[in-house]
């Protein structure tokens, strides 16, 4: 029971790695990445490329993909999203549910149907484990928690505390305002989606190194990374993080009733959620009314 | 569930488009068939591409081969054909191989053929059976084939114009029976079956046998396919202590179950890991890295089968090396099953009275009895007919020793003697 529960935690913090992307980009641009899925797949296609061509470790890979994905942050944000967000709250939603089919089916014409994994270019890291007492603790959940920690601090420190930071919020809030005040809205959005792009390339990689991925393994990741952002409250980071553990632990509850019930579970607490959400007090499930209102004015 | 509605919108879009691809292709392909009396058309489906691509990867070599060796066509009956064998991908989608093969039928094919998995064969068959063209399959459970297509045990086969041969779960249970006493266990087996088609008919048919013989099952339930944490599975083994684990999953479902059961130190107490399905190709063990090899598993087809094509006239050895050589990519065991299927559909035409009737064609595969590069093909002994149940040979994955990662090795041979026996089975766990 102790055990499953850790392994759920830990599997929390992967959910929350994937969702912090997607949680970013509605946050600071009021966008639903749906391509956000397939991004990560094409980030771990690209991760596992460089790691097979020039034989490098995965973790140097990832390294030299960050900018990369940076620069199709800023592209896509400059190309594709920039326009869509002038059409209505919908348009961004269908233009990147068509991107997202489009990245799928390029992946599969170049990479064809094989499984791929980045697990095998770091020895025994994937199964490795410490063994506490009656506890064994995988090494690379433990890896995957500690960077979505560390990945969502940063975001949260950026946000705060630097003047990039307070552009990003001034921008997310009122584009036209901050444009008065001497803030470039178009440049401050797309570094926003660059940095969101980055954090899609690290959850790529988790995923390359937990389990496997071919050119459809997009969606799922989409759907876990939007019940996390749903279930943990769009409007903060660290809120992400308890709703990646929370869907971890509502799946690993759901297996211990029946096997077939951990996605299941899943669902179940992210309708519960959803639901809660449109008819309860809005801030009755965020952080912040739990933890009184400490960071007041920060969330949005 | 959210993957599921974006497949249907994938499939509705596809069939937006297919009537258009249909219409064209047809338009073209029209002109390609010789409707002649003197050429033998072949039809030939498989997964060529999609989620199934790594049971087709091998076809367009092998129908290379074959297409060689019927380059001067075949004399039958004391008159020449050409023989003209149309080839198509069923891009691993039911509803696609069952398009393909009416198709086909249209196209005015002697002789149907399809290969790999239920989502392949059982559509192509559905479409033969109804037009009245033979049809000839091998590579999935046979009785999936059968039962699952509307057959009921007891009553006279419905099926006048399809013919399936290869393994079924009589044949698995005799392997695993064999493979497992190969050991010393305590005779716990822990079993993973998925919530799918594959999944509820191996419980069914499966873990009853197993108990009759003796062994207590471990069943945590069906899993659903996706799930990305097996700890509840893996505590409940780790529990009861089992020493043997057989499971059907896909390949993403496995690595994440082993991965996870190595973190928790189950594979530390498994001796025997026993998988289907997973397994059957090399790639889908070296992703597992160091976890790979012992892994046991059985084989349809072995390159050190001692039989011959009836086709090309290679053998096992022979065919393996040829593929390694040509493509540098190690050899499969769909070589030789895709290969067997078209000695036994060759050597149903040159028994055919004629073989431009599709009624002769059918008698000359009911009473067919002949030995394929793929072992006994014989329709007229089999448990039900329309089937010729085939081997599935106890195998396991070790280190390579030669050029390869991993080579696949036997183990044991219940299912077919012929087979030589070459490794002894090695526990999982030292």
């Amino acid at each position: 029971m102790i055990n499953s529960l850790v392994q759920a935690i830990l599997l929390g913090g992967y959910y929350a790695l994937i969702a912090c992307g997607l949680a970013f980009m509605f946050q600071v641009m009021r966008i639903i990445n749906l391509a956000h899925g397939s991004l990560a797949i094409l980030s771990a296609y690209m991760v596992w490329m460089m790691t097979e061509a020039l034989a490098l470790s995965p973790f140097t890979s990832l390294l030299m993909v960050l900018p990369i994905m940076a620069m199709i942050g800023w592209l896509l944000q400059r190309a594709i999203l920039e326009r869509a967000t002038k059409g209505g709250e919908l348009l961004p939603v269908l233009s990147t549910f068509g991107l997202s089919i489009v990245i799928d089916n390029l992946l599969f014409q170049h990479f064809g149907a094989n499984t791929r994994t980045l697990a095998s270019y770091v020895g025994d890291l994937s199964w490795e484990s410490y063994q506490l007492f009656d506890l064994w603790i995988g090494k690379l959940p433990i890896l995957i928690f500690a960077t979505a920690i560390i990945v969502i601090g940063g975001l949260d420190l950026v946000l705060r505390f630097t003047s990039l930071g307070r552009q990003i919020r001034a921008t997310a809030f009122d584009p036209d305002t901050a444009g008065l005040v001497g803030i470039d809205a178009r440049k401050t959005a797309a570094i926003a989606a660059a940095i969101a792009m980055m954090t899609v390339a690290i959850s790529g990689s988790a995923l390359g190194l937990r389990g496997t991925f071919d050119a459809y393994a997009g969606a799922p990741q989409l759907l876990f990374a939007f019940e996390a952002t749903i279930i943990g409250g769009v409007g903060s980071l660290w809120g992400v993080l308890l709703g990646g553990i929370i869907l971890a632990i509502a799946q690993s509850v759901g297996a211990l009733i029946h096997p077939q019930g951990f996605l299941l579970g899943g669902h179940f607490v992210f309708l519960l959620f959803l639901f809660a959400r449109i008819y309860l007090n809005r801030d009755f499930l965020t952080l912040r009314h739990w933890l009184g209102n400490k960071s007041k004015g920060e969330s949005l | 569930m959210k993957s599921n509605k974006r497949n249907r919108l994938n499939i509705g879009l596809t069939k937006l488009l297919a009537p258009a691809l249909v219409a064209t292709g047809l338009i073209v392909s029209g002109h390609v068939v010789a409707a002649d009396e003197d050429t033998i058309n072949i039809g030939f489906i498989s997964p060529r591409t999609g989620p199934l691509a790594s049971f087709g990867k091998t076809d367009g070599f092998v129908l290379e081969q074959a297409r060689k060796a019927l380059a001067d066509g075949m004399t039958i009956q004391g008159k020449h054909y050409k023989v003209n064998i149309l080839d198509r991908d069923s891009q691993s989608d039911p509803a696609r191989a069952g398009q393909l093969a009416k198709e086909l039928i249209n196209q005015g094919v002697d002789l149907m053929l399809a290969v790999s998995t239920p989502e392949v064969i059982n559509p192509v068959a559905d479409a033969g059976e109804a037009a009245g063209v033979p049809t000839l399959s091998t590579v999935m459970p046979w009785e999936a084939w059968y039962y699952g297509r509307g057959a009921k045990p007891g009553q006279p086969s419905p099926f006048k114009w399809t013919y399936h041969f290869g393994f079924g779960t009589g044949e698995f249970y005799q392997t695993y029976m064999s493979q497992w006493a190969l050991l010393d266990t305590n005779k716990k087996v822990g079993v993973m079956y998925p919530n799918d088609a594959d999944g509820s008919a191996i419980r069914g048919a499966l873990v009853p046998r197993f108990k009759e013989a003796g062994y207590t099952v471990i069943d945590p339930g069906a899993y659903e396919t996706g799930t990305t944490d097996f700890s509840s599975q893996i505590a409940k083994f780790k529990a009861e202590n089992v020493e043997i684990i057989n499971t059907f999953p896909i390949p993403p479902d496995f690595a994440a179950f082993w991965r996870q059961a190595a973190q928790q130190g189950l594979n530390r107490q498994v001796k025997i890991i026993q998988v289907a399905k997973t397994g059957l190709f090399p790639a889908d063990i070296e992703v597992l890295g160091s976890l790979g090899p012992k892994i046991a598993s059985a084989a349809y087809w072995h390159k050190s089968f001692p039989y011959t094509s009836t086709l090309t006239g290679q053998n096992g050895t022979q065919l393996a090396n040829l593929w390694e050589k040509e493509t540098g990519e190690q050899w499969t065991q769909q070589l030789g099953a895709t290969l067997s299927l078209l000695d036994a559909a060759t050597e149903s035409l040159k028994q055919a009275k004629n073989p431009k009737s599709h009624a002769d064609v059918r008698d000359a595969i009911a009473s067919l009895n002949v030995t394929t590069i793929g072992g006994k093909v014989d329709f007229t002994s089999g448990p039900v007919p329309n089937v010729s149940p085939g081997p599935i040979i106890g195998a396991q994955w070790v280190k390579g020793t030669g050029k390869h990662k991993l080579d696949y090795v036997i183990t044991e041979n219940v299912t077919d003697t012929n087979v030589p026996v070459s490794h002894k089975l090695l526990p999982y766990n030292r």
